[in-house]
């Protein structure tokens, strides 16, 4: 693009130069002389020991005629030129670079290049609605945040402030970090701790007593000192309450083993109780297989 | 629907034969075109991309009958109920794939047009998955558009009657036509979901002015500086008249469609190089006016080229004035013929109202039995000498959500 502009403006200066000067002296100098001087035209003097060192310091006439010299030498190479105004010359290139302008817009981009028709009106919206809500809504949501994220920093310090034997800090490490994230965990819906693991069950039952020992203590304690504690978590008593997991093709009622069918005590006045008032007993536990434990949840 | 004590409509010749059935229709006409190519000497009769067309109605319409004669000259065909892509009828999972043949030389938005119009009067949703060896996603020398502007000068078109939700066309695949302009290996899919009793009544009759331009540069299996190259062309041209000028690139790897041999039954090749541009431009009135310029399957075109020629089409186009860009003309006449019986008003420049298409198309909206358009001279300002086209809706609209 640069050097189509220059082939245009050097046509003009060929006409007008070769009428006012003689191009004898150029035709003395050197193929390097011309491309010195065209490349000093395009952008520093260059030091060069020679005659034409002492060019920056010359009149204003003198680098003009050189000047002119040089584009007259130019006219029979063609492409290149050094007419006056050359050096000077603003180019003014009208449109952006495509690149810059991509990465600008990656947003319209994703707008437009959609499955769907793209359409002004929803454009619109979309670029303005933004700009809209940073104005007011921004800070709202940020002290909404805010609020939100000390609320929560309250709540569990309240709930692990007995892990903490140094009340300095909030966030707890080591052998607290994991009690803590336990504790939160099973709060949050975990079914088993961090710390289960397998044992016999002695062992289980003499940990779970020690802990609920400690825990009482703990709070006894503090209700002697008036110190308020966390409310107590709710008993997990699930494992109690849920009905036992049984195998398809079981007895409905009372125990197979040894292939011979046991019956307990409750199983027999279970049995009796649905018989005597069978409209009740049968409802909703026929074909079910959990008979027994129906009949014994109703007694 | 087919309304068994009507005669046939007999029409003659191939030209605008798609939008002939697509008319029948919608209007329940049985048609009988005749002399269809009779004088080829190598290819008489349907080409490759009329007789898709025909698959293509078939499968989303419901008891519709056509005959092809032997040599396929005459066709005669008798429309059914538009029912789309309902499952059982041709759909699987709710999507009609059709494929299309690999020696099609046209695009897909020659299949795409149509079927947009016939889509609002559909029963259930259209959904149609184009697939095959001769989809061509891009502008062809055969004069279709890309289905960049199908989807951009096209569709946005349908807001304007009331049709707007559910519209999507997603280019899955791009391809270039192949070798000679024939086949592609391109997949798009259509997805059509707002069907209407009737379209809206339209009044557009202020063409306003052209606020901006937006564009697709898409290359298929050659250099992304095509794209850079194609862009950088018409944004310098475009710029300086309309600032708000964007040009998005696509580049994507060529489709790589099986083409057996009897050496090599399982060989594969890759089809459809090359790149094009599709340049829209929107009017402060919401008016498209849309130009396609894709490189020739020969080659031999810069990039500079195409993007010049594609960015002067536009001006062209634009320059025709009036609201409605030529190749909308049929859609947007159509959904008008197809509207309540009321008089809608349509804005367009002369030359678009002179133009072969426009007036092949009214002669035959005559023929299947809609009054005909009035025509005078837009009033106000009008330097360009446009037209305002009175056209009275036939009132028949969707017979498919009559009943329902």
């Amino acid at each position: 693009m640069i050097g189509k502009r220059k082939r245009d403006t050097a046509v003009v200066s060929r006409a007008t130069t070769s009428d006012d000067e003689d191009t004898t002296q150029t035709t003395a100098k050197s193929s390097q002389d011309i491309f010195r001087k065209f490349f000093e035209a395009q952008f520093q003097p260059l030091d060069v020991p020679g005659g034409q060192v002492s060019r920056s310091g010359d009149s204003e006439d003198e680098s003009d005629e050189e000047d002119l010299e040089a584009s007259d030498a130019e006219s029979d190479w063609d492409g290149m030129s050094g007419d006056e105004e050359e050096p000077e010359e603003v180019q003014v290139i009208e449109h952006r670079d495509v690149k810059s302008q991509d990465l600008m817009d990656k947003k319209a981009r994703k707008a437009f290049m959609t499955a769907k028709p793209p359409s002004s009106i929803s454009e619109r919206t979309t670029t303005k609605t933004p700009k809209k809500d940073t104005g007011d809504d921004n800070d709202d949501n940020e002290i909404d945040a805010d609020h939100l994220k000390n609320d929560l920093a309250l709540q569990r310090l309240l709930k692990e402030s007995h892990l903490l034997d140094s009340a300095s800090d909030l966030a707890p490490t080591g052998k607290n970090r994991i009690k803590a994230l336990d504790l939160r965990m099973q709060e949050l819906g975990s079914k088993e701790s961090l710390y289960k693991q397998m044992m016999p069950s002695s062992h289980r039952r003499g940990i779970k007593a020690k802990a609920e020992m400690k825990e009482n203590k703990r709070r006894k304690e503090a209700r002697e000192n008036g110190i308020i504690l966390e409310k107590p978590a709710p008993k997990s008593n699930t494992s109690s309450d849920k009905r036992r997991e049984r195998g398809v093709g079981g007895p409905s009622i009372g125990k197979f083993a040894g292939g011979t069918l046991n019956l307990s005590k409750h199983d027999v006045a279970a049995i009796q109780a649905s018989g005597r008032s069978s409209s009740r007993g049968r409802g909703g536990g026929r074909g079910r297989g959990r008979g027994r434990g129906r009949g014994r949840g109703r007694r | 629907m087919a309304s068994t004590s009507q005669p046939p409509i007999r029409l003659t010749s191939h030209k605008n034969f798609v939008y002939r059935l697509v008319f029948s229709t919608l209007t329940g006409r049985t048609v009988h075109i005749s002399q269809i190519r009779p004088s080829s000497p190598t290819n008489p009769g349907l080409a490759p991309h009329e007789i898709s067309f025909l698959r293509l109605l078939d499968a989303v319409t419901n008891g519709s009958q056509m005959e092809i004669s032997y040599t396929g000259t005459i066709v005669v065909y008798k429309p059914g109920l538009i029912t789309g892509s309902a499952t059982g009828t041709g759909a699987s999972g709710g999507v009609i794939r059709h494929e299309i043949p690999a020696g099609c030389t046209r695009g897909v938005s020659y299949f795409l047009i149509p079927l947009c119009l016939l889509a609002p009067f559909s029963k259930s949703p259209i959904k149609v998955t184009f697939t095959g060896p001769g989809v061509i996603t891009s502008a062809t020398p055969t004069g279709d558009m890309s289905v960049d502007s199908v989807r951009t000068a096209i569709l946005p078109l349908f807001n304007q009657f009331g049709i707007f939700n559910n519209i999507e066309l997603r280019i899955l695949k791009r391809s270039n036509p192949g070798p000679n302009g024939r086949g592609g290996g391109g997949e798009v899919q259509f997805v059509f979901g707002h069907q209407l009793r009737l379209p809206k009544t339209l009044h557009l009759m202020n063409p306003g002015r052209i606020k901006r331009v937006r564009g697709v540069a898409y290359a298929v299996g050659v250099s992304a500086s095509n794209n850079a190259r194609m862009i950088e062309t018409a944004r310098g041209i475009l710029n300086p008249l309309v600032p708000d000028t964007y040009v998005f690139s696509d580049v994507s790897s060529a489709p790589f469609v099986p083409a057996p041999e009897k050496s090599n039954p399982s060989g594969k090749k890759k089809i459809g190089l090359g790149f094009g541009l599709s340049l829209v431009a929107e009017s402060s009135t919401g008016c498209l006016f849309s130009a396609d310029v894709a490189s020739p399957p020969s080659g031999g075109e810069a990039p500079e080229d195409i993007g010049k020629r594609c960015a002067y089409q536009l001006l062209e186009t634009v320059s025709k004035g009036g609201c409605v860009a030529p190749a909308a003309v049929p859609v947007m006449l159509g959904l008008m013929t197809m509207g309540s019986e009321d008089v809608g008003r349509i804005q367009v420049g002369r030359e678009v109202m002179a133009d072969e298409s426009t007036i092949q198309l009214a002669r035959d909206l005559a023929k299947f039995g809609a009054p005909g358009w009035g025509l005078r001279d837009a009033s106000g300002e009008n330097e360009n000498g446009d037209v305002i086209i009175s056209v009275v809706g036939r009132g028949i609209g969707n017979v498919g959500r009559k009943v329902a």
